[in-house]
């Protein structure tokens, strides 16, 4: 049996199962979707995800599939080719488990709304762009998903169009990813000008790549995955629903980013430049969105600080030159975030709505599987030895300990780590442990299997996925083989510290301490003051800027300078200069008619 | 829908909205016009809605700075004690100082993120289910086929249309009498005057959209 004929095929199959209840309603009036029936169709398709992963860790086939060639230009082929390696075939079924997982549990928290199954199709769009944004062996399809991915989440962030905040979210985040877009797209066009291809097998390798490119690509990172400087938008992509949050804004579309970065590694790899530039921005963005999450009140905002702080991690990662370890990184990441928000809108929506900490208390006996869930998922965040987060963030701080690098970024992630501890631990006893604060009379229970059936399953995922994985895949770069114990114990230490700072804090404030404004607290209540300065401040001065061109500097010159205006004030001038002639004097008269005379025979000599 | 209902119950509809907002009776009536109605909404504030809009607005940020219960009731009994010393002050210059600094110290103390209702302005849930509201007269516009599903309202539709149309001349008639010339004192509608008469604006109180969707 051809192993790659099967691998190609299932893989095919996969994408095909997708697609099937978008085109069967178009055939035929009786094909109707539902909600269930999509559901069911990403189930079988992560079933059928499932063989080519087996056949890749069995035998390491890979495959790279080329069809049919847009004929566009004579020289320049782009064809539709898709590559089936390590990255896409295993990524393939972890995001369709998780997909498969947020669409049971969508099918629960979505029951009431009128349009669920446009809800539905959308995701399932969603769901198919991304997995062409993975496959893609070629910039273009790559690009193509990348669009995809952008304009389902405008569709999503504001699935609620009625209110005026979710169009606001939906419009920033289009707008944060076009600017990485424009990084992107002059990446394509370097290479399509200097190597005469967008194949991801024929990417020069350093060191000819100059750093314009990579600059680029490390743009279109910060802007799809919300790095420090374009990360606003993620955190009010929490105005979507639940669902959304889980799939997009946690596991699968915000790391398309860092996948970009890590398909396009060969360009990277001798330019230290662009590797300190990813990690120092990594660990910037890591540090302010934990900084961020640790005085947030809504659960959803929590998660979504706490998704941009491990994007950071990731970008750090992918500075160290170790693009394996942040895949390894993406994939248990999914598993446990996706389950995060799973959890919070179980909770949220067993509140009718509520998603505000503070309101929340006490709930552990009420839901017992979704906070022993909630708690599995914070342990494998903050890396708790032996469940998934540990597996990949542990590896990062010891390779960032062991490397020849920046102390700036290595201790900014170090803090970074202690403060994940620190909100995790926080929103863990605020919503799950104490006294009740939720309204009483609220009647909750998760007596339905939608929910818990997902959320154990992802739990599942969470505690053996980092272990399944790293014992069914040979890492490419050796692992820091010794290090002293000091360097080997310093995440556990510092995520240890963390807890013991956020149980402090957590009985101090139950005390008979009133709290007062400080600049810490202001600094990370405001999220950085980044909103009102970026989004007010620059913009009021390029379109005041932009506005004084197009109406006053247009006008002036025009129509003033070199319009009539101008003339008038040359003629002004030269009528100024020379009316005193005309001062009724024989002599001045007499020295003209010299100095004319002088000029003819000057002239005819 | 019980119309004999609706037209016996006076100020039904709109008094009962206007009922609960003014915390006390408006001493002062509105400038040039007749006297508002009890428990109407004035153009001022009294001193007395103040200090307790201020009292309102403190322990909700306090609230929202004790997260524990038993903290927030004892700073909560703290704040009230505040208030009650200075609830005797007879003279108003005094009576205004305090409040100015009072607001000044809430200004000063407040939570950055203050716990907000999630239907509320400013919540997270506010407007959300506003785009499935849609009007009435979209029913007019549905398919027979449609329609067909449900046959016990469409049957009655018609009469309160018509119903609808004949009182909304009484209706307008009645608001236009009632409203004094430099526009309405208050939100509130008045109700039906005469026998037989429809109160204001019944067809858009008893056709709103539902506030969330089914």
């Amino acid at each position: 049996m051809d192993l790659s004929l099967v691998l190609n095929t299932f893989m095919l199959l996969t994408l095909a199962t997708l697609s099937t209840p978008i085109l069967f309603p178009l055939l035929s009036n009786n094909l109707k979707n539902t909600p269930e029936t999509i559901t069911n169709t990403v189930k079988a398709s992560f079933l059928i995800s499932l063989v080519p992963m087996t056949i890749y860790i069995y035998s390491g086939t890979e495959s790279l599939t080329s069809l049919w060639e847009w004929k566009f230009i004579m020289t320049f082929k782009i064809p539709i080719s898709l590559k089936m390696d390590f990255y896409s075939l295993t990524f393939f079924p972890i995001a369709l488990f998780v997909s498969w997982s947020i669409l049971q549990f969508a099918t629960w928290y979505m029951a009431a709304d009128p349009y669920i199954t446009k809800f539905f199709t959308y995701l399932l769009f969603f769901l198919i762009a991304m997995l062409i944004l993975i496959i893609a062996n070629n910039l273009f399809i790559l690009f193509i998903g990348w669009e995809g991915v952008g304009i389902m989440s405008f569709l999503l962030i504001s699935w609620w169009h009625g209110r005026a905040e979710a169009n606001t979210a939906a419009l920033q985040a289009v707008l944060y990813n076009r600017i990485g877009d424009v990084g992107l797209i002059l990446c394509m066009a370097w290479l399509a000008s200097a190597t005469n291809t967008w194949e991801i097998q024929q990417l020069p390798t350093s060191p000819q790549t100059p750093t314009l490119p990579l600059l680029g690509l490390i743009l279109a990172a910060t802007g799809k995955s919300a790095q420090f400087g374009l990360h606003p938008w993620l955190p009010a992509a929490m105005e979507g629903p639940t669902p959304v949050s889980a799939l997009l804004h946690s596991s699968t579309m915000v790391v398309a980013g860092i996948f970009l970065l890590i398909r396009t590694h060969p360009l990277f790899n001798n330019n230290q430049t662009a590797l300190t530039l990813c990690l120092c921005l990594g660990a910037l963005s890591t540090l302010f969105a934990a900084t961020c999450a640790l005085t947030q009140n809504d659960i959803k905002k929590i998660i979504a600080f706490s998704t941009s702080s491990q994007l950071g991690l990731m970008m750090v990662t992918i500075g160290l030159n170790l693009p394996e370890l942040a895949f390894l990184h993406i994939s248990t990441h999914a598993f446990f975030k996706a389950m995060l928000f799973l959890c919070s809108g179980s909770i949220i929506h067993n509140l009718n709505g509520e998603q505000d900490i503070r309101k929340m208390g006490g709930i552990q006996k009420m839901l017992p599987t979704t906070t022993a869930c909630l708690t599995i998922g914070n342990l494998a965040l903050m890396g708790t030895p032996f469940l998934a987060g540990f597996y990949s963030k542990d590896q990062i701080i010891e390779s960032l300990n062991t490397s020849y690098l920046n102390t700036w970024a290595l201790l900014l992630t170090l803090l970074a780590t202690s403060f994940t501890a620190v909100y995790t631990i926080r929103m863990t006893m605020l919503v799950q442990t104490g006294f009740v604060r939720i309204p009483p009379l609220t009647p909750m229970n998760e007596n339905n299997p939608a929910v818990t059936s997902p959320i154990t399953r992802l739990a599942l995922g969470s505690i053996t996925a980092g272990f399944l994985i790293t014992s069914f895949t040979i890492p490419t770069k050796t692992p820091p083989t010794t290090m002293p114990l000091s360097i080997k114990m310093t995440a556990l230490v510092v995520t240890a510290l963390g807890i013991f700072l956020a149980l402090e804090i957590s009985k101090m404030a139950q005390t008979l301490i009133l709290k007062k404004q400080t600049p810490l607290s202001n600094f990370s209540v405001s999220l950085g003051y980044f909103n009102p300065l970026t989004h007010r401040l620059s913009m009021t001065n390029s379109l005041k800027g932009g506005q004084n061109i197009a109406s006053h500097l247009i006008d002036l010159s025009w129509y003033k300078m070199l319009g009539p205006e101008g003339l008038a004030s040359l003629q002004l001038k030269a009528t100024k200069t020379a009316t005193p002639l005309h001062s009724g004097l024989i002599k001045a008269y007499l020295g003209s008619f010299a100095l004319s005379i002088l000029i003819i025979l000057m002239s005819s000599y | 829908m019980n119309l004999a209902r609706l037209m016996a119950a006076p100020g039904a509809l709109g008094g009962g909205s206007a009922g609960g907002q003014g915390r006390a009776p408006s001493r002062h009536s509105p400038r040039g016009g007749r006297p508002a109605e009890p428990g109407a909404m004035a153009a001022y504030l009294t001193h007395q809605q103040k200090v307790l809009r201020l009292y309102k607005k403190s322990l909700r940020h306090l609230e929202s700075w004790c997260i524990h219960r038993d903290k927030y009731r004892y700073y909560a009994c703290l704040l009230r004690d505040r208030f009650d010393k200075n609830k005797d002050v007879k003279d108003m210059v005094k009576a205004t100082e305090l409040l100015r600094a009072g607001e000044e110290e809430f200004w000063a103390n407040q939570h950055p993120q203050p716990y907000i209702f999630a239907d509320s302005p400013g919540g997270i849930a506010y407007e959300r289910y506003e785009m499935y509201k849609l009007p009435e007269w979209c029913l007019d516009f549905w398919h027979p086929s449609e329609k067909a599903m449900y046959p016990d309202y469409f049957a009655k539709r018609e009469q309160w249309k018509k119903l609808q149309r004949e009182s909304w001349e009484r209706e307008v008639k009645q608001l236009q009498e009632e409203t004094p010339s430099d526009g309405p004192k208050t939100e509130a509608l008045p109700p039906a005057r005469k026998e037989g008469h429809l109160p204001p604006m019944w067809w858009h109180h008893v056709t709103r959209p539902r506030e969330q969707p089914m």
